[in-house]
């Protein structure tokens, strides 16, 4: 062993990378401020600008939004459109670098980052579509916000959560029989567990759902029907699923600060859930009933 | 019953047979009346246009990509050759997601120097598979006889067991089944859906048995099926296999120097009756297979 330290650090199997949940979730848009109107609707609050680039920082209780509207020249990532996409998905973790090592060694694909002067250099993996998983292991006593991100003068850096809002899960659309091939990636890369297919959240119940290591979120592979058209596009992350202890205080609060929910014979808001209304085309957000007794 | 109609659909051509620039192989072969092509990396890489041009050439076929072979010698090595492999296979997978191809063909490595130990390969297949997945694709791995270590379809079955990837398969040549016609009574104890192609070649030769395969293997006088001397071998597999359940694709994996200096559509006629022979004479097929509707192409429109 290289490292003797290395010895007396315990690592879980179950949890190889130590990831700890969310650090954020990345939107790429060029209209970055119709999408944070959108967040303040959600409850968010804008509270610090990236130093160099057309990037915004969006938080709520202990969850951050980055809105990146800044063109990339790099072939292959998501470049900023009309409609609103989600770009990136920051894991937190116990060691960004071994971490990110980890996953190359199992056949996870780099994605090379140009950062400027001075600026954090975050790990990146290539996941769904053109979207991206980042790998940060500053967010206890320093964090990443500090060193590229310049605070809004004025404004609260640590917004209360609306109705205990806080990271449910990520819902990822998925092309036709793609479901194993996209379990074994998570599972191997980065340590996530399938749940039994009787366990449910929300009122959008389709799909597979895989368990975070940490326990603190989940992901759900919805599979578009077999007579549909496949290609690529049809593989993304789709929305946000964001926990509440009481999804009809929830929406009440959001209803009035003008979110509209889909009410439909199908999908309508209960206990269980509630689905918001698109914005700008493919900006939604589903609640879920989380009062912690699952996790 | 027109040849578009669609009950021969699962069998289709490889741009390797034909002579001439992509453009004209792909018109040859619609024209014939498949509605599929393997693509052979060589004959992408080496068209006049560059990459994009030959995107663009699949595209305006109407053709539906079947799958890119070959990535080589890619796995049981270690350190730098690995890491050179590694990012071969980057370009590879690249390459069939921009063609639009579901499925990289792999041969076994002839590399003296890899590894011989089995959760070593399977290992690296695994990797290679889980490198596939954001991209979508499969990786259909063949066993050949001019292996270094997996030399035929059953050592393949068993090593992507071990790597037990689902967008992991194998694919299977006639070349085997001549080679070794006893393999074919094992051919049930292998899983359908495992099987991800099945490349067929009659053979001029009356024994090919001592001929090497794989795809390195000197060209030969490998033609279509139903054309050689090993018809009924030939035949004997598709039936076998039908009876297996599998529902994949078939490419004809033909060349030969003769048909390398003939005019593409008049090879391709020649594919289309093989085509014929096996889905009527072979299979009797005589309304489409089931499950196998095909989208209306722009060509046809």
């Amino acid at each position: 062993m290289n490292n003797p330290i290395e010895r007396e650090i315990q690592v879980h199997a179950s949890n190889p990378l130590g990831l700890d949940g969310i650090e954020f979730i990345e939107y790429a848009s060029s209209r970055p401020q119709a999408v944070g109107q959108v967040l303040e609707m959600m409850g968010f609050r804008p509270v610090a600008r990236h130093r160099s680039r057309e990037v915004l920082l969006y938080r709520q209780g202990a969850m951050n939004v980055v809105i990146n509207a800044h063109a990339s020249a790099r072939p292959g990532s998501i470049e900023p459109g009309e409609r609103p996409v989600i770009a990136a998905v920051a894991f937190r973790v116990r060691d960004a670098a071994a971490a990110y090592h980890r996953a190359l060694e199992r056949g996870a694909w780099a994605v090379p980052t140009h950062v400027e002067v001075m600026e954090l250099h975050i790990p990146a993996l290539h996941g769904v579509g053109g979207s991206r998983i980042y790998f940060v292991d500053r967010w206890r006593e320093f964090s990443i916000w500090d060193v590229d991100f310049v605070p809004i003068p004025g404004v609260d850096q640590h917004p209360p959560a609306l109705c205990g809002l806080h990271w449910f899960g990520i819902v990822q659309y998925i092309n036709c029989d793609r479901t194993g091939d996209w379990c074994e990636f998570y599972r191997e890369l980065f340590g996530f567990a399938e749940l039994p297919d009787d366990k449910r959240f929300g009122v959008m119940p389709n799909g597979k759902i895989l368990a975070s290591p940490c326990k603190s979120f989940y992901l759900q592979l919805v599979e578009s029907p077999p007579f549909m058209v496949q290609s690529d596009d049809e593989e993304t992350l789709q929305r946000i699923g964001l926990g509440t202890p009481s999804v009809p205080e929830a929406v009440a609060a959001l209803r009035e600060r003008g979110v509209e929910f889909v009410e439909s014979s199908q999908v309508h808001s209960n206990e269980r859930g509630a689905l918001t209304t698109h914005w700008m085309g493919s900006l939604v957000f589903e609640l879920v009933h989380d009062g912690g007794e699952d996790k | 019953m027109t040849r578009f109609s669609g009950y021969l659909d699962d069998f289709g051509m490889v741009t390797l047979t034909l002579a001439g620039p992509l453009a004209a192989k792909f018109k040859a072969i619609r024209e014939a009346g498949f509605s599929h092509v393997m693509l052979d990396a060589k004959d992408i890489a080496a068209d006049a246009g560059g990459m994009d041009s030959a995107v663009q050439a699949v595209k305006a076929s109407g053709l539906r990509v079947s799958g890119l072979q070959w990535l080589l010698d890619f796995e049981g090595l270690t350190g730098r050759q690995h890491d050179y492999k590694v990012e071969v296979a980057k370009g590879m997978l690249q390459m069939a997601h921009a063609l639009g191809a579901p499925v990289l063909l792999a041969a076994a490595s002839t590399n003296p120097a890899s590894s011989s130990d089995l959760s070593a390969i399977a290992r690296d297949l695994r990797k290679l598979a889980m490198m596939a997945v954001p991209l979508g694709l499969k990786v259909a791995y063949e066993g050949h006889g001019g292996a270094h270590r997996i030399r035929d379809h059953f050592a393949a079955w068993d090593v992507v067991w071990r790597a037990d990837m689902p967008n992991l398969g194998i694919a299977i040549d006639t070349a085997h089944a001549v080679a070794s016609p006893s393999s074919l009574d094992d051919l049930d104890l292998l899983e359908a859906y495992k099987i991800f192609v099945v490349r067929l070649a009659d053979f001029m030769q009356p024994s090919d048995a001592a001929a090497p395969t794989g795809p390195r293997a000197p060209p030969g006088l490998r033609v279509f099926p139903g054309e050689g001397h090993q018809s009924a071998a030939v035949a004997d597999l598709v039936r076998r296999l039908a009876a297996l359940g599998f529902r994949g694709d078939y490419s004809f994996e033909v060349f030969n120097d003769d048909y390398r200096q003939l005019p593409p559509p008049l090879v391709a006629g020649r594919a289309w009756a093989a085509c014929e022979w096996l889905g009527e004479d072979v299979l009797r097929r005589s309304v489409p297979l089931p499950g196998r509707l095909r989208l209306r192409q722009a060509s046809e429109a």
